[in-house]
């Protein structure tokens, strides 16, 4: 690059990154691509006297639990999440974002762990957007969701923990894919993913047609979320429901389990 | 063996918090009965046992003892009034209830006890708070446990007024519990409330999270 040479910069591999001034802008150049991984030892075995079963006294634990839920019918994808996270049996928060909003035809869901599952969707909007740029054209969701997969896979075994569903609308329709931090990539209709996703799938499935009204369709979301919280210790706080459109995504609402609870009471 | 405790007294989940009054007492727990951490098997478990018309026992853990541990002290306590022909008395319950724990030194019941009640005849308030092995603390003030048991001593300290009469006592109480089990994930699912006073006890169910 011109620059580089005018600057006087020289890139090195990152084998002395801790040395000069120089080589720190190499680092904020290159970090988003390469995590610091510390030379010394192995992050996995370091981190696992920390976890629950390990040796050391004190732990740490990560914000976990959750229940997401997408699925594709005639008028688009519907995504419902809840907004609780835990740390252990501690509730850290009930108003946690969830759903990702990559660019205004994605959305990606946050489940494990949430600094992994915010940070790799952050840079996943920075990929497309730059995809965008280069090739003059929206990303597809098939796309977005392979470019995904293959940044995690890059740490396969170091520990994260996330598990995410990319939803969005492209040339071939309405997309909805599966990826989580082993690798696995799918595509389906229907995906709930997290500590109460049984619960959410057993009102899902029941309730699933492809020829769902939106009303019933964004009905059938709340529910299965709802369902997910009673049963679940690690979910609960709000429902957010979003609708993917051929025109963008839009937040169809918000309702505190609370009182969800008691007004289906009342129906019954 | 320590570390067996804990997980054990987290399994099914639950919290226990009780309060002293203007001769009165109250008495307060979440109904979740939970399986494994995780999951939710029944909403409508109290764990609140009434032991005698101004004795009220209530206990956190596991349920399995927590089962075990009021059936047997509803024994003890029918065989006591049978005997001596009287109510018992709370501090004298509480020492068969830490006796009968201690008993199991080297394989305990996995429970964490509260005794609240009225002592017979001045009516002043008792509360006592036992641990796995039956060590007993006597409180003036409030008791509290299970599994959010911080949450629980960071409501209850700034809440907690000497003298208060029945209506604020349940007033206070009420809240403490609802806003300590809301940021405890094995807890919560219902409230029940329980409110002893010389001449009546009033049991209510709160209107709660059900998350």
């Amino acid at each position: 690059m011109a620059l580089e040479e005018i600057a006087g910069l020289k890139f090195s591999n990152g084998s002395d990154l801790f040395k000069g001034d120089r080589l720190l802008a190499d680092d904020c150049l290159q970090a988003s691509f390469n995590l610091q991984i510390p030379r010394f030892c192995d992050p996995v075995q370091f981190l696992k006297q920390y976890s629950e079963d390990g040796d050391s006294n004190v732990k740490i634990q990560f914000d976990h639990g959750t229940t997401t839920l997408a699925f594709k019918f005639q008028q688009g994808v519907i995504i419902a999440v809840d907004s609780r996270a835990t740390a252990g049996q501690w509730i850290a928060s009930q108003t946690v974002k969830k759903v990702i909003e990559i660019n205004r035809f994605l959305l990606g869901t946050m489940a494990g762990g949430a600094a992994d599952c915010s940070f790799w969707e952050r840079l996943l909007a920075k990929q497309c957007r730059l995809y965008e740029l280069r090739n003059k054209e929206r990303i597809s969701v098939a796309a977005a969701s392979k470019l995904l997969a293959n940044m995690v896979y890059g740490y396969k075994g170091m520990g994260l923990s996330m598990g995410t569903m990319i939803c969005g609308w492209d040339k071939r329709g309405p997309g909805l894919y599966y990826v989580d931090s082993d690798g696995t990539r799918l595509a389906n209709y229907t995906f709930s993913v997290g500590s109460g996703s049984t619960y959410a799938y057993g009102v899902l499935d029941s309730g699933y047609r492809w020829d769902l009204s939106v009303d019933e369709a964004v009905a059938l979301g709340r529910r299965a979320i709802y369902h997910a919280t009673h049963r679940d210790a690690y979910s609960g706080g709000v429902v957010n429901i979003y609708h993917m459109k051929e025109t963008g995504w839009v937040k169809v609402s918000q309702d505190d389990v609370f009182d969800l609870h008691y007004k289906y009471l009342r129906k019954e | 063996m320590n570390g067996d405790a804990d997980k054990l007294l987290a399994y099914n989940g639950g919290a226990v918090v009780a309060m002293a009054g203007k001769q009165c007492v109250a008495l307060a727990s979440d109904m979740r009965f939970g399986r494994d951490q995780f999951q939710t098997v029944s909403s409508q478990f109290p764990k609140l046992y009434c032991l005698g018309p101004r004795l009220y026992l209530g206990l956190t853990g596991l349920i399995s003892d927590i089962q075990t541990v009021s059936e047997t002290m509803q024994y003890h306590v029918n065989l006591y009034e049978l005997n001596e022909r009287r109510q018992v008395k709370p501090h004298v319950f509480t020492s068969m209830l830490s006796n009968h724990l201690y008993a199991k030194r080297f394989g305990p019941f996995y429970v964490e006890s509260i005794v609240a009640g009225l002592q017979p005849k001045t009516y002043e308030p008792y509360l006592a708070s036992l641990d796995i092995l039956g060590g007993t603390t006597v409180s003036k003030n409030f008791s509290v446990t299970g599994t959010c048991k911080a949450q629980l001593y960071g409501m209850c300290e700034p809440l907690w007024k000497t003298d208060l009469d029945s209506m604020n006592l349940f007033e206070v109480l009420s809240q403490a519990l609802l806003n300590a089990v809301d940021r405890d994930a094995l807890s919560g699912w219902g409230a029940t409330v329980c409110i002893i006073e010389p001449d009546r006890v009033t049991l209510r169910t709160l209107k709660a999270r059900m998350d």
